[in-house]
């Protein structure tokens, strides 16, 4: 096995010895839980929320914390002086952020579709949901290596919730509208909606998807190279 | 002659975000099998100057080479050839001693098989424990066993010894002594001076970013010490002392009559310890924390 694919491994046993992946799970089976409590005629609806609520909010709050846990145990630095890459350990952090967020995605949509016959486009759903929880998992990240403490770091992760998701969501359910549909361009949360809507059926946002694709693909990229990347090694040096 | 392992010229860094000097115009060689020390207050430098060998800072000036070649020319498989103890727990707290070291081991190439070496710092029985469980002193150990997990050829450890009682501090330093003895190179920092007598072949003093002294334990002893004797002897019911030059004691009448005399207590010689070169050339304290 190459080292990419021990460090992979190695990831998720760690993710499933810090209860992470159990946490998200469990997180899941809630959501499926709540959608049998709304009945089946109204659950449809709110299954693209739920999706967009796991694999933004979650994934952020999940890697946060397991990045968290190894601020605190130094574990940044040893790795560092293993004969493995910096971008290799931050994409194998990524890409198990990106597995958890595609195991709740695929439970709550096949639930939405056998069980409240919910009109899904899987070959739309799951790259959007990969690319929605690469940003999410970098911001997560850069969330995390930005603050002092654990109290800090959830108060910081509510700021971004309450700033860039919670409008979305508002927007989403018809709480606001006007002015809102034009400022919440720049929100990633709500470029992620707009491609779980998409992924649902909804009508007359095709560009609008196109364009959240193309914003959080950037966001991606830039927020990498230019400050997760140096701030993860600047991080792990001062450990 | 021994194959020089790092070859450091004129060496300076600083931290590019408080725009603090950490190093000068630092430059010294470590041979092949070689136990060197790097000794300073805190702040001095140490830390930074083993960052750059470790080349987790990169962007400083000045040359390093190692084995001969830039270290800017190695890339990830130079960490197959090193390994690195650091000072404070570098574990994951939630997984077992075994879990951890199995982690890190099938990063590398080429790796020991580590439960005797568990063994020997004394962790075998609790091998399957949550690191989250171990004493400081248990992770101190785990840090070392870490160290070695790939079978490195240089060896970087910081404080290797510091949160040990004297037993566990004793094993560290008879494999660091064994490591050495297989022909490993050792880059020690500490503010550790038994350490450092015990194990160093040289040591370089570095206060505020520059080497004041690179020598060995033995020559700065000789070259920072008093040439003299001060005895302690009994005559007329009281203990009296007193100081003879080193040249020409053999000569001395007075210091002969002490010793004829049967009444020495005590002979010392003006040798100085280390913790006193330590502070005369780095102007400041050991810090014991």
């Amino acid at each position: 096995m190459n080292k990419f694919g021990i460090l992979m491994q190695d990831e998720f046993k760690r993710l499933a010895k810090y209860n992470i992946i159990q946490v998200s799970l469990g997180v899941t089976v809630l959501w499926l839980a709540v959608l049998f409590l709304i009945g089946r005629n109204e659950a449809g609806a709110f299954i693209p929320l739920f999706i967009f609520m796991d694999v933004s909010m979650m994934t952020m709050l999940l890697i946060g914390a397991g990045l968290f846990y190894e601020r605190q145990e130094n574990t940044l630095k040893t790795l560092m002086v293993t004969p493995v890459s910096t971008p290799a350990i931050i994409a194998s952090k990524i890409v198990s952020a990106v597995y958890i967020a595609l195991q709740s995605t695929v439970l709550i949509a096949l639930a939405g579709h056998f069980l409240f016959d919910a009109s899904i486009n899987f070959f739309a759903l799951i790259p959007f949901v990969i690319l929605i929880a690469v940003a999410h998992a970098v911001i997560g990240y850069l969330v995390s290596m930005h603050v002092r403490d654990f109290t800090s770091m959830i108060a910081m992760l509510m700021l971004y919730m309450f700033i860039f998701a919670f409008p979305s969501i508002f927007y989403a359910i018809d709480m606001i509208g006007g002015v809102w549909e034009t400022l919440l361009i720049v929100s990633p949360s709500h470029a992620a909606m707009l491609m779980i809507d998409f992924s649902f059926g909804a009508e007359g946002i095709g560009t609008l998807t196109i364009i959240g694709v193309v914003y959080l693909s950037f966001l991606s990229i830039v927020l990498m190279r230019f400050f997760v990347y140096p701030k993860y090694i600047e991080t792990a040096i001062k450990e | 002659m021994a194959e020089t392992i790092f070859e450091v010229k004129n060496l300076a860094f600083t931290y590019p975000k408080n725009g603090v000097q950490a190093l000068k115009d630092v430059s010294f060689r470590v041979e092949k099998g070689e136990v060197f020390g790097l000794l300073g207050p805190s702040g001095a430098g140490k830390s930074t100057t083993q960052k750059i060998l470790t080349r987790l800072l990169k962007d400083y000036g000045g040359l390093v080479r190692y084995r001969g070649k830039n270290l800017r020319e190695y890339g990830d498989g130079f960490y197959e050839d090193i390994g690195v103890g650091f000072e404070l727990p570098v574990h994951f707290s939630k997984l077992t001693a075994v879990e951890n070291m199995d982690f890190f081991k099938r990063l590398y190439q080429k790796n020991i098989d580590y439960s005797s070496l568990m063994e020997r710092v004394g962790l075998g029985e609790d091998k399957n424990r949550l690191v989250g469980e171990f004493s400081k002193g248990m992770k101190v150990r785990l840090n070392f066993v870490r160290a070695l997990l790939n079978d490195p050829e240089v060896l970087f450890l910081d404080e290797p010894t510091n949160g040990l009682d004297p037993a566990n501090a004793r094993i560290i330093k008879d494999l660091v002594w064994e490591f050495k003895e297989r022909g490993g190179t050792v880059i020690l920092s500490t503010h550790l001076m038994n350490d450092v007598e015990e194990l160093c072949d040289r040591v370089a003093f570095i206060t505020q970013g520059v080497i004041r002294e690179i020598s060995t334990p033995r020559e700065l002893k000789i070259k920072h010490g008093r040439r003299e004797v001060r005895v302690e002897y009994h005559e007329n019911g009281r203990t009296k002392d007193k100081v003879f030059p080193l040249d020409g004691i053999g000569d001395n009448p007075e210091f002969l009559e002490i010793l004829k005399d049967g009444s020495v207590e005590t002979i010392h010689s003006g040798e100085t310890s280390l913790d006193e070169i330590f502070i005369k050339v780095t102007g400041e304290e050991i810090s014991h924390e």
